[in-house]
C-alpha cells in the first residue's frame, strides 16, 4: 500500500545522522523531480483518497485546510487542461509543503486498529 | 442476639457515615454505604443549563462525557466499562451535570480512575465533536421537541426566568456550537466537582480520588445571574396532545411551602387505578389528566400544572378555581394530608441514587453536612396558614400560561381565570 500507512523506512534514515546526510539531497532532489509542486500541489494531496480512512481523516481538516486543498486541486486539474506548469512563483515553496493530512490518517488508523482490538479480545478470569 | 446486635451496629455505621464532606485532593467527597450489593460514583459540576456560556454548550458536554480523555479513548471506555458489567451516564439539569458510573462493588478501582481522567484531562476533539456528539444531540432535541410537555417545560422556564434558568437545555437544532466552546465551559464547570458514592466506603473513595487527581481543578468558575420572575403567556401550533402548562414562579432559595402547596392541589391518586382524593381531582373530566408541577432550583422554584387532553378548558378552570381556593384558606385536616404528602415525597426523592444526587449534591458542592433531617427539616415549620399565603403570593404575579397544540381549541389564560 501506498501513503502515510504504508512501509517505509524513512525513520530508520531519520534517526540515523549518518545516513540522513547521504539520503537527504536525494530525497530533496527526487521530491522536486516528482513535479507535484510545479503543480501547486502539496504531497498529502497526492494520497489516494478513496478509502474510507483517508476520506474520514479528510472529514477532520479544519475548513480554512478543506477550502484551501480544494482551490489547490482545481488550480492544479486546470494547469492539467492546459497542458502547463503554473507559472514559476505560483509554485508551492518547499517550507508549505507539510504534511496536513497525515497526522488525521494515522489517527483513524489508530482509531480502527483500536477498536479492531476491542472487537477481538477475548477476556480471561483473573485468577 | 447476635443479629440484633450486628444490626443496630450497621444502623449506628450508617448513621454516622450518610455523607459527610470531605476535601480530597480539591474534591469534595461525600459518600454512603447501605449495603447495597452495587456502588455509584457521580462527578457533580455546575455545569448545568443556566451557567451555559453559549445556548446548548451544557446539553453538548452532556453528550461528551465519556468521550476520549488523555489516557483513554472513547471506545476504549465504553468497552473496558462493558467488561467490567459498568454502566456509565451522563444527565443534565439546570444547574448541574452529573457524570455517573455505576458498578459492581471492588471494581472501584477502575471507575473513579476512569471518571477522574474524563474530568481532568478531556480531549474535545473536534471531529469527536462532528462525527459522534453532534447527532446524539441533534436527536436529543429532536426528540424533545417531538413532545409537547418537555416543550411546555422548556418554554415555561424561558417564560418564567428568561436568563440563567431560562436557558434550554436542549440545544438548538442550528447551533454554532464548536469544540472550543464546550471545552472552555467545561474547564470552567469542573473546577468545582462534588464526588458523590454510593455503595462505597467514604475513606476508600477518597482515597482513590486523591491517587487519580493528578493535578488540582481549575481556578475559574461558572456564573449565573440571580433568578427573577417574570411569567407570560405563549401559544405554540403543534401536533399531538393538546397541553397547557399554568404556572408560577418564586425567587428565594426556601419554596417548602409551595411543594406542600403542590402536594395539596395534586390530583393524582394515592391508590393505582382510582381517583385523586383531592378537591381538585374529582373535577378534573375524562380523557384530561392534570400533573403538578414542583421543580424547586437553589434560589427559585417552579410551581404549576401540566394539562394533557380533550376538555382543557374545564380542567385549567378547576385548577385555577383550586388555586384560588387554596389561597383563601386551607382546611386543617387537608393540610395534614398535603403535608404528609409532600413531606413524603421529599424523604423518598433522597432515598434513590438519582435524588441523594440532586437533592443533597448541591449541598455537597457548597460544603455543607448534606444530611437527610436538615432535609426535611423545614418541612416542620409549614403551616397551613403559611400554604395559602403562598399560594396568594404566587397569584399576585403574573402567571406563565404554554398552550401547545390545536390552538382554535385551547383557550386563553384570561379564558380560564388567570
Amino acid at each position: 500500500m501506498f501513503g502515510p500507512l504504508g512501509f517505509s523506512l524513512a525513520p530508520q534514515i531519520r534517526a540515523s545522522r549518518t545516513l540522513s546526510k547521504w539520503f537527504l539531497p536525494f530525497s530533496k532532489w527526487y521530491t522536486d523531480r516528482m513535479g507535484y509542486r510545479k503543480f501547486g500541489l502539496k504531497y498529502d494531496d497526492l494520497l489516494v483518497e478513496e478509502r474510507e480512512d483517508v476520506q474520514r481523516a479528510l472529514g477532520r481538516l479544519t475548513q480554512e485546510q478543506s477550502y484551501d486543498r480544494a482551490f489547490r486541486m482545481k488550480r492544479s486539474i486546470q494547469s492539467n487542461v492546459l497542458r502547463k506548469e503554473l507559472p514559476k512563483e505560483e509554485w508551492l515553496p518547499e517550507s508549505q509543503d507539510v504534511r496536513y493530512l497525515k497526522p488525521h490518517v494515522l489517527e483513524v488508523a489508530k482509531e480502527d486498529t483500536e477498536r479492531a482490538y476491542w472487537d477481538n479480545l477475548s477476556v480471561q478470569r483473573q485468577k | 442476639m447476635f443479629a440484633l446486635k450486628s444490626s443496630t451496629r450497621s444502623a449506628h455505621r450508617l448513621a454516622r457515615s450518610f455523607a459527610t464532606v470531605v476535601d480530597s485532593a480539591g474534591y469534595k467527597v461525600a459518600s454512603f454505604d447501605a449495603n447495597q450489593p452495587t456502588s455509584s460514583v457521580t462527578f457533580l459540576v455546575k455545569g448545568g443549563s443556566r451557567f451555559e456560556t453559549k445556548p446548548g454548550v451544557a446539553h453538548a458536554l452532556k453528550n461528551f462525557a465519556f468521550k476520549s480523555s488523555a489516557g483513554r479513548s472513547a471506545i476504549g471506555s465504553i468497552r473496558e466499562a462493558e467488561l467490567y458489567g459498568g454502566v456509565l451516564s451522563a444527565s443534565l439539569t439546570r444547574e448541574h451535570l452529573a457524570l455517573t458510573a455505576e458498578f459492581l462493588r471492588g471494581d472501584e478501582d477502575f471507575f473513579v480512575k476512569l471518571l477522574t481522567e474524563f474530568v481532568q484531562s478531556p480531549k474535545f476533539a473536534p471531529w469527536e465533536w462532528a462525527e459522534y456528539v453532534t447527532p446524539v444531540v441533534e436527536a436529543d432535541t429532536a426528540a424533545a421537541a417531538a413532545d409537547p410537555a418537555t416543550t411546555a417545560l422548556e418554554l415555561a422556564h424561558t417564560l418564567a426566568f428568561r436568563n440563567g434558568l431560562g436557558a434550554s437545555l436542549f440545544a438548538p437544532a442550528h447551533n454554532d456550537i464548536t469544540s472550543t466552546d464546550i471545552a472552555a465551559f467545561a474547564s470552567s464547570a469542573f473546577s468545582d466537582v462534588a464526588v458523590l458514592g454510593t455503595g462505597i466506603d467514604q475513606t476508600t473513595l477518597s482515597e482513590l480520588v486523591k491517587k487519580y487527581s493528578k493535578k488540582a481543578p481549575a481556578s475559574s468558575t461558572v456564573s449565573s445571574p440571580a433568578s427573577t420572575y417574570f411569567g407570560g403567556e405563549t401559544r405554540v401550533a403543534a401536533h399531538g396532545p393538546d397541553t397547557v402548562f399554568i404556572g408560577f414562579g418564586a425567587t428565594g432559595s426556601s419554596s417548602h411551602n409551595l411543594a406542600a402547596l403542590s402536594a395539596y392541589l395534586s390530583p393524582e391518586p394515592h391508590v393505582k387505578w382510582s381517583e385523586g382524593v383531592s378537591a381538585l381531582a374529582s373535577q378534573i373530566p375524562e380523557g384530561t389528566s392534570v400533573k403538578p408541577v414542583y421543580l424547586p432550583y437553589s434560589d427559585a422554584a417552579l410551581v404549576g400544572f401540566l394539562i394533557q387532553g380533550n376538555d382543557i378548558k374545564t380542567a385549567g378552570s378547576a385548577v385555577v378555581a383550586a388555586l384560588k381556593k387554596a389561597a383563601s384558606g386551607v382546611s386543617a385536616e387537608e393540610f395534614t394530608r398535603a403535608s404528609a404528602k409532600a413531606r413524603f415525597a421529599a424523604a423518598s426523592s433522597i432515598e434513590s441514587r438519582e435524588g441523594f444526587v440532586n437533592v443533597l449534591g448541591s449541598k455537597v458542592l457548597a460544603t455543607s453536612e448534606p444530611s437527610a433531617s436538615a432535609f426535611l427539616k423545614p418541612f416542620d415549620a409549614v403551616t397551613s396558614s403559611s400554604v395559602s399565603q403562598a399560594a396568594a403570593s404566587i397569584l399576585k404575579s403574573k402567571p406563565t400560561f404554554i398552550a401547545i397544540g390545536d390552538l382554535a381549541t385551547i383557550p386563553y389564560a384570561d379564558e380560564i381565570g388567570l
